[in-house]
C-alpha cells in the first residue's frame, strides 16, 4: 500500500500517517453507517447514518487523492456532495410527505405492504 | 451523446410546458421529444465515440440498450393517458422526470469511468423515489417512496465505497486503466481491487434486485403506482443489467475465475427467490414483482456465463422483457380502474376472470404476453431465454441450466394462472373501452412479440 | 518556500485554537459565577412581559420554510463546482467559460421554474 509516484505538491507530513489508518478509520465510520441504518427505527436517523456512509466514503477518496497526487478523487468527491444534496432534498420530502399523512416517522409503523 | 443532452433540454421543455393552460399538449410532446432522441441515437451507428473527457463510450451495444430503454419509456409514457385527467397529478412534472431518468439510464448504459455510473445511477435512482411516491394521498406509495429512497441510498453507499477501494487499488476511475491494471499485476492484484469489485457488485445487484438483495422489490413495486412500477422494472432493470456487463466484460473479465462463482450462487437464490415465492401470491402485482426478480435471475445467468454470445442474449431478453412486462401492466391498469374494492383497484387474480368474453383483444395481448414471460415457444420471450442457456453451456455450467428450466416449469404455473381466469373462469367483466391509440401501443407490442417468437433471427442480423 | 513541515511546525494554530476555546470556556465559567443571582417568580418566567406562555416550542413549523431550506441546500451545493472552476479560471479559458456559463443558465431554468410555481411567494 505504498504510494507509486513520489508526491511532491502535497506535504510530506501527510504521509506521516499511513495510508492505512485513513482507511481504517473511514472504514469504522462506514461501519458505523451501517450499523446505525440497520438498528434505528427513525427514518431521520436512518437517513443521517447513510449521510455519515457517504461521507466516510469522501474521507476515503481524499486520503487516497492525497496519497496519489491525483485530482480524480477530489472530483468525485464532489460529484458525491452534489449528488448527495440532492438526495438529501428528495429523501427529506418524502419524509415530510410521510409525516403529513401518518403524524409518525417511525419506520415500524409503516407496514400496509407486507416484507 | 446527442440524446443524452436532447433529453435533458427536452426535460426542461416539458417542465415549462406545462405552465400552460391545455395540457393536453403534454402527452404528444413527450411522445415527439422520445421519439427524436431515439432517431438521433442512431447517428452514431456503427461508429465508436468517447464523448465528455473520455467518460461516456458510445458503441452499437450501447446504442441497443439506449434503444430498449427509450422504447420502453415511449411505451410508458403512451400508456399515461389518465394522468391527463386526474386533477391530483402533475403530468408535466411526471413526463420531466421520465425523460431526466432516461439521460440517468443512458449513462449507466454507456460509461466508460466510475464517476459516470455514479452519476446516472442516481440520476435514475432519485427520478424513481420521486415517482414512486407521486400519489401523495395514498399511503401505500408513501411507504412504498420511502422505503425504496431508505434502501436504495443504503445501496448507493456500498457502490461508492467499492469504488474508493477500486480507486485506492487502481488509482483511476476509468474502466481500461482497472483492466490494464489487474492485467500488469501478475494475477496478484490489491485485496482492495477484490473487496471493491465485491462492493460495486452488491451496490448495482441491490439496484436490479437480485437475491438476497430483492426484499425492497415487492414492497416497492406494489406500492408504487402502476405504470410507474412498469417503467422500473424494465427501464432501471435493462440500463443496470447493461451496467453490469460494461463492468465485468471490460474491468473484471480478466479475473472471471474469482467472481464467477459468486455470481453464480447469486444467480440460483434469485431464480429460486423469485419464482418460489410467486407462486404464493394472490395480487397480480406483487406476482409481477416476484417474476421481475426471477427474471433478473436469468439475466444474471447471461453475466455469470460471461462470453461471445451473453451481449446479444442479454440484448435480446431484455427487449423481450420489456414488451411482455410493459402490456402486462397496461392491461393490468385497465382492468384494475373497473374494479374497485375499499375504493383501491383491485389488483388480484380474480380481477381478470372471464375477461375474454366481452374484451377478447384485451385477453389475447395479456395472454401473449404471459406466454412469453413464461418463455413458450413461437413467443420472444422463449429465444430469449434459449440463448442466455446455450450461453451458459457454452461456459460449461449445466447445473445453474438445470436450475433454470425447473424454475421456468415452476413459472408457467403462475403465470397461467392469469390465462386460465382469463379464459375459463366466470366473471361479471363488462365491456372495457380503450382508447385508440392505447391500443395500437397494447397491439404493437403483441405482434413485435409474437414476431421476434418466429423469427428472432431478423433481430440478430442488426447486431 | 518550505515544503516539509513537522507537526511543530502547527504549534501556533494549536495555540489559538486553546485561547479561543479557552476565552469562551473561561469567560462562561466567571460571568457564572461572579454575577448576582436574584429569583423571583416573576424572574424566573420566560417573558417577563406580553401574553401568558403557552404550548410546547416543539411545534412544527409551516411547510414553506422546509422547501425554502430545501432549495437553499440544493442552490447552495452547486457552489462547489465553481471553485475548482475559478481556481483553474486561466487554464480553462474561454471552453470553460462558456461551459460555466450554460451550467448556471441551468440553475437559472431552475430557478424560474420554481419562481413560476411560486414557491418563493411569502403569504
Amino acid at each position: 500500500m505504498q504510494p507509486t509516484q513520489a508526491p511532491i505538491q502535497i506535504p510530506e507530513v501527510i504521509q506521516l500517517i499511513d495510508l492505512k489508518y485513513y482507511l481504517i478509520i473511514s472504514t469504522a465510520l462506514f461501519v458505523i453507517g451501517i450499523i446505525g441504518v440497520l438498528t434505528r427505527r427513525n427514518a431521520i436517523i436512518i437517513f443521517m447514518s447513510i449521510e455519515l456512509m457517504l461521507n466516510s466514503v469522501n474521507l476515503l477518496l481524499i486520503a487516497f487523492s492525497s496519497y496519489r497526487s491525483d485530482p480524480t478523487g477530489q472530483v468525485f468527491v464532489f460529484f458525491i456532495m452534489a449528488v448527495a444534496a440532492a438526495e438529501v432534498a428528495v429523501g427529506l420530502a418524502i419524509i415530510v410527505m410521510i409525516y403529513r399523512n401518518t403524524r409518525s416517522i417511525d419506520v415500524g409503523l409503516l407496514n400496509k405492504l407486507k416484507w | 451523446m446527442l440524446p443524452i443532452i436532447l433529453l435533458s433540454v427536452f426535460g426542461i421543455v416539458l417542465l415549462f410546458l406545462g405552465f400552460l393552460k391545455t395540457r393536453a399538449v403534454l402527452l404528444p410532446a413527450a411522445l415527439l421529444f422520445i421519439l427524436i432522441a431515439l432517431g438521433a441515437g442512431f447517428l452514431e451507428w456503427n461508429k465508436s465515440y468517447l464523448y465528455f473527457g473520455d467518460m461516456l463510450l458510445i458503441n452499437n451495444l450501447a446504442i441497443l440498450f439506449s434503444t430498449i430503454v427509450l422504447i420502453s419509456a415511449f411505451m410508458v409514457v403512451a400508456l399515461s393517458g389518465d394522468f391527463l385527467e386526474d386533477e391530483m397529478a402533475q403530468p408535466a412534472e411526471y413526463y420531466a422526470i421520465l425523460l431526466f431518468s432516461i439521460v440517468g439510464a443512458m449513462m449507466m448504459i454507456g460509461y466508460e469511468n466510475l464517476i459516470m455510473l455514479f452519476v446516472g445511477v442516481e440520476i435514475l435512482s432519485v427520478s424513481m423515489y420521486i415517482l414512486t411516491g407521486s400519489d401523495k394521498r395514498n399511503l401505500r406509495s408513501n411507504e412504498a417512496a420511502l422505503k425504496y429512497f431508505l434502501m436504495g441510498s443504503f445501496a448507493t453507499g456500498f457502490m461508492l465505497f467499492g469504488m474508493a477501494l477500486l480507486y485506492g487499488a487502481v488509482g483511476s476511475f476509468t474502466l481500461t486503466d482497472i483492466k490494464s491494471y489487474i492485467l500488469l499485476s501478475h494475477g496478484r492484484p490489491s485485496l482492495l481491487l477484490y473487496m471493491g469489485e465485491l462492493l460495486v457488485l452488491i451496490g448495482m445487484l441491490f439496484k436490479v434486485s437480485a437475491a438476497p438483495f430483492h426484499f425492497w422489490t415487492p414492497d416497492v413495486y406494489e406500492g408504487a403506482p402502476t405504470l410507474f412500477t412498469a417503467f422500473m422494472s424494465t427501464v432501471v432493470k435493462t440500463a443496470g443489467f447493461a451496467a453490469l456487463l460494461q463492468l465485468l466484460s471490460v474491468s473484471f473479465s480478466a479475473i472471471y475465475g474469482f467472481w464467477w462463482v459468486i455470481l453464480a450462487a447469486i444467480t440460483a437464490l434469485t431464480l429460486l427467490a423469485g419464482n418460489l415465492t410467486a407462486v404464493y401470491q394472490n395480487s397480480f402485482k406483487r406476482m409481477m414483482a416476484y417474476s421481475s426478480i426471477s427474471h433478473a435471475g436469468y439475466l444474471l445467468i447471461g453475466l455469470a456465463a460471461l462470453g461471445q454470445q451473453s451481449r446479444s442474449a442479454l440484448v435480446f431478453y431484455s427487449l423481450a422483457y420489456s414488451l411482455a412486462t410493459i402490456s402486462a401492466f397496461g392491461i393490468l391498469l385497465l382492468v384494475a380502474k373497473q374494479h374497485t374494492t375499499d375504493g383501491r383497484p383491485d389488483e388480484s387474480y380474480s380481477a381478470f376472470n372471464g375477461l375474454s368474453r366481452n374484451n377478447p383483444l384485451l385477453a389475447f395481448v395479456l395472454a401473449v404476453s404471459m406466454l412469453s414471460l413464461a418463455g413458450i415457444p413461437l413467443t420472444a420471450g422463449f429465444w430469449g431465454k434459449f440463448m442466455l442457456f446455450s450461453a451458459a453451456v457454452d461456459r460449461g455450467m449445466v447445473w445453474i441450466l438445470i436450475l433454470a428450466v425447473l424454475m421456468s416449469a415452476v413459472g408457467i404455473y403462475y403465470y397461467f394462472r392469469v390465462v386460465i381466469a382469463m379464459y375459463f373462469r366466470e366473471g361479471q367483466a363488462g365491456r372495457i373501452r380503450v382508447a385508440p391509440f392505447y391500443q395500437f401501443i397494447l397491439i404493437a407490442a403483441t405482434a413485435l412479440t409474437i414476431i421476434l417468437g418466429i423469427v428472432p433471427g431478423l433481430f440478430q442480423n442488426i447486431m | 518556500m518550505n515544503t516539509t513541515y513537522l507537526p511543530s511546525d502547527y504549534l501556533p494554530i494549536f495555540i489559538q485554537l486553546v485561547l479561543a476555546l479557552g476565552f469562551i470556556v473561561g469567560s462562561m465559567i466567571v460571568s457564572h459565577n461572579i454575577g448576582p443571582k436574584r429569583h423571583s417568580e416573576k424572574k424566573d418566567d420566560p417573558f417577563e412581559c406580553g401574553i401568558p406562555v403557552k404550548g410546547d416550542a416543539r411545534t412544527p413549523i409551516s411547510i414553506k420554510y422546509f422547501l425554502i431550506a430545501i432549495l437553499f441546500v440544493l442552490f447552495d451545493v452547486e457552489v462547489i463546482f465553481l471553485y475548482p472552476w475559478a481556481v483553474n479560471f486561466k487554464g480553462l479559458g474561454m471552453e470553460g467559460f462558456i461551459e460555466m456559463i450554460l451550467f448556471m443558465g441551468l440553475l437559472l431554468a431552475g430557478f424560474y421554474y420554481i419562481l413560476r410555481k411560486g414557491v418563493l411567494k411569502w403569504e
